[in-house]
């Protein structure tokens, strides 16, 4: 039971180490590195022909080849937020206690053995002493609360108390932005959906899966727009869209690259466009028969020809077919046959030789292409976590450097021929900014105390 | 008068006060630093010139956007960064021999800026991924994190440098200009503390940027994870500082170790990494 306590205590122990915050700081940078040097999301055979059977079995066991999403990485990020939730533990109780201890007292021969120290003499009353000396640290620095203290005035002053506590503040803000993340991957998801102009959808494409969520509207392309400079240089890509809900249509927007629109927490974005073919009018020549049929091929939709078996396919089309404008590819489905047989079918060149295939010689009379916008689809239910996350890391980050807990001990007794005062100051961080501030302090303090400015006043 | 020309100056502004910085070291001779810094002060205001007026040029040729959109530009707002938070280090802390460092690295970004052929300084028109009001506030607040660890590193070869002498070096030896090895490690610290501030803040600024430009703050793009690593290695500073035995020529290690991270952010992942930052390679 003894030596069970005991192991938990050195676990316990090393958790809660800084030397283990650093240690996976240093981990997680060397991790992260590998994973930018190595390509992430490639497909095994492509893995094995870039590095060998070896290696590629190594990155495939350590699932180098998609590092971010191992369990093992995974673990590292745990680590992390355990170490910082048992630091936080740890010390915050301590920091608490720090902070509730107000009165604290020392003997004039402790104060000026403080870094920051200096002993003034007065002359003035010993009533005006005490007074001007609260008045000035009121006005310059913060009022000081009088310590008991018979015979001699003792008084502490702070400032800044909750400048030791911001640094939990950033420590917080890392686990409130994992939490976010953490939220978006499970109750979120990430996608595509193409939407040719004119059409609508509400089919998104998941990534990484063969995997379709359906969305519970429909999304429409009434317009897509692609813009460039004089340069040839991309200017800019929009799309108008419209979401038709239960038949009725809700809401139309413009969507462009940095600026995607939002529907029932699930967002869209400009992320690629293309272009694509509705359906053709093509002429078929049997050369056997010489028999012309003309048909309307919709796109990747099998369709017979009249008077025969045969069957046809337009399977894919492109804008300019190695430089000889636009083409499309039609497959044949012969009675009989096992194989079907095909060829790309060039518009514009109703003459080239190649437009046939088997006994029918093609003619494409009409194509008129569609463009096709390409939007990126997400539902991230953690992203505003994750922003409140940021917010307050910078919030933490700025006031953890820049301020800090200072603390000003007073102590003075009256002497016969003059006031004997002791100042000492002690700042949790920044001492060199601190130093300034004190001895500015002491020297008004110093004038202060000089009876000649009693006049003045 | 065009912005080429005031940036051209600027280019050789900087190697004169490079020049100084470094003349005033070797000779021992403070009025040589001082001249440093009135020349980083004056060429500094004839390079915020340069920008501005290289700014109102791309409104002229009809593209109207910040110079910080391309390789360019950022090399050009780095050097400006640098002088700036040196000059206000320079200004509070009194110590000019400081200066060898930073107008030298400004310097060199200007050089590498003006006279590398892999780099076009035509004003060029905007992609649209660039069209933001994101662009200006993460591109300012990565280069003045960047600036900031620029003069760290240089601060801590200074500080492994004066470490290796004995601690009251010959009066009239090549060291006794510069601040004692505590100081050191202190303006280090402190320039650290304000890099990591706004690297924090370009990491974030670039990661809601991403939000609304593709959909996702954070996709491990090449570009990120290096900033990231970045990070890392600044906060494990921040961290080592606090532990025994850590202070001193460990934390100058790591700040120089954090220092290759940036430049590997900066000019490695656009060279040899492929990713969504590519239009900062040209």
């Amino acid at each position: 039971m003894a030596q069970k306590a005991g192991i938990w205590q050195i676990i316990h122990e090393k958790l809660a180490s800084l030397k283990l915050s650093v240690f996976i700081f240093l981990t997680l940078a060397v991790c992260s590195l590998i994973g930018t040097l190595l390509p992430q999301g490639i497909a095994e055979e492509e893995m094995q022909k870039h590095y060998g059977p070896g290696w590629a079995w190594w990155i495939n066991t350590l699932g180098l080849g998609d590092l971010y999403h191992t369990n093992w990485f995974r673990f590292l990020l745990i680590l992390l937020c355990l170490n910082l939730i048992i630091c936080t533990l740890e010390r915050l109780p301590k920091t608490l206690k720090l902070l509730q201890r107000r009165d604290e007292r020392n003997a004039p021969e402790k104060l000026l053995k403080f870094g920051h120290h200096r002993q003034l003499s007065t002359r003035l009353p010993w009533d005006e002493t005490k007074d001007r000396l609260t008045r000035t640290i009121s006005v310059d620095f913060a009022p000081p609360s009088q310590l008991e203290e018979p015979g001699v005035f003792a008084a502490v002053a702070e400032k800044g108390r909750w400048s030791r506590l911001m640094v939990y503040v950033i420590h917080l803000s890392i686990l409130v932005i994992l939490l976010g993340a953490l939220m978006g991957s499970i109750l979120g998801f990430k996608g595509t959906m193409n939407i040719t102009e004119g059409e609508s959808s509400g089919e998104v494409e998941l990534y990484g899966r063969h995997e379709h969520v359906n969305l519970p509207f429909q999304v429409r392309c009434d317009d897509f727009e692609a813009a460039f400079y004089d340069t040839g240089a991309p200017k800019e890509y929009r799309s108008d869209l419209t979401i038709v809900d239960k038949g009725r249509e809700v809401l139309k927007q413009t969507i462009r690259v940095n600026d995607p629109m939002t529907y029932e927490g699930i967002t869209f974005y400009q992320s690629s466009y293309g272009s694509t073919l509705k359906d053709a009018e093509v002429e078929f020549q049997n050369t056997d028969t010489n028999q012309v049929h003309k048909l309307t091929l919709p796109f990747r939709t099998a369709v017979a020809i009249p008077g025969t078996k045969d069957r046809v396919e337009l399977v894919q089309y492109e804008q300019d077919l190695s430089r000889f404008g636009p083409a499309v590819a039609i497959m044949l489905m012969k009675e009989g046959k096992q194989e079907p047989s095909g060829s790309w079918i060039l518009v514009k060149m109703p003459e080239f030789h190649g437009n046939k295939i088997d006994n029918y010689k093609i003619k494409v009379t009409k194509a008129q292409p569609t463009q096709y916008t390409g939007l990126q689809v997400k539902r991230d239910p953690g992203v505003w976590v994750v922003w409140f996350g940021f917010t307050a890391m910078m919030v933490g980050i700025g006031l953890t450097f820049y301020t800090s807990h200072r603390k000003l001990w007073i102590w003075a007794s009256p002497e016969k021929t003059s006031n004997k005062v002791i100042i000492a100051g002690r700042a949790s961080k920044n001492s060199i900014a601190f130093e300034q501030e004190f001895d500015r302090l002491c020297d008004r303090l110093q004038d202060q105390l000089k009876p000649e400015s009693r006049k003045a006043k | 008068m065009n912005s080429s020309i005031l940036l051209s100056i600027t280019t050789f502004g900087y190697f004169l006060c490079a020049l100084l910085y470094l003349s005033g070291v070797v000779f021992r001779f403070r009025p040589l630093l001082l001249s440093g810094t009135f020349a980083g002060l004056i060429v500094l205001v004839i390079q915020t010139a340069g920008i501005l007026l290289r700014w109102q040029e791309s409104y002229q040729l009809g593209y109207g956007h910040a110079p910080l959109s391309n390789l360019y530009e950022s090399l050009v707002f780095a050097a400006w960064a640098i002088m700036i938070i040196y000059l206000v280090l320079e200004a509070r802390s009194k110590q000019r021999a400081l200066g060898v460092f930073p107008s030298l690295f400004a310097f060199l970004a200007m050089a590498y800026a003006s006279f590398s052929n892999q780099i076009d300084s035509k004003i060029q028109p905007l992609v649209p991924a660039l069209k933001s009001n994101w662009l200006i506030a993460h591109v300012i607040a990565c280069f003045l994190g960047y600036a900031a660890f620029a003069i760290s590193a240089g601060i801590s070869i200074l500080y492994l440098v004066r470490k290796a002498q004995p601690t009251n070096p010959n009066p009239k030896g090549f060291m006794a200009i510069f601040p004692e090895a505590k100081q050191l490690d202190e303006f280090n610290y402190q320039m650290i503390l304000f890099g990591f501030l706004w690297l924090s803040l370009g990491i974030i600024t670039g990661s809601v940027w991403a939000n609304s430009a593709w959909g996702t703050y954070w996709s491990w793009d090449p570009k990120e994870t290096w900033s990231l690593i970045t990070w890392f290695i600044y906060a494990s500073v921040l961290h080592a500082r606090a532990m025994q035995g850590w202070r001193g020529n460990r934390v100058a290690w790591l700040s120089l170790l954090g220092f290759g991270c940036v430049l590997f952010t900066y000019f490695g992942v656009n060279f040899l990494l492929s990713g969504l930052h590519s239009y900062a390679s040209n």
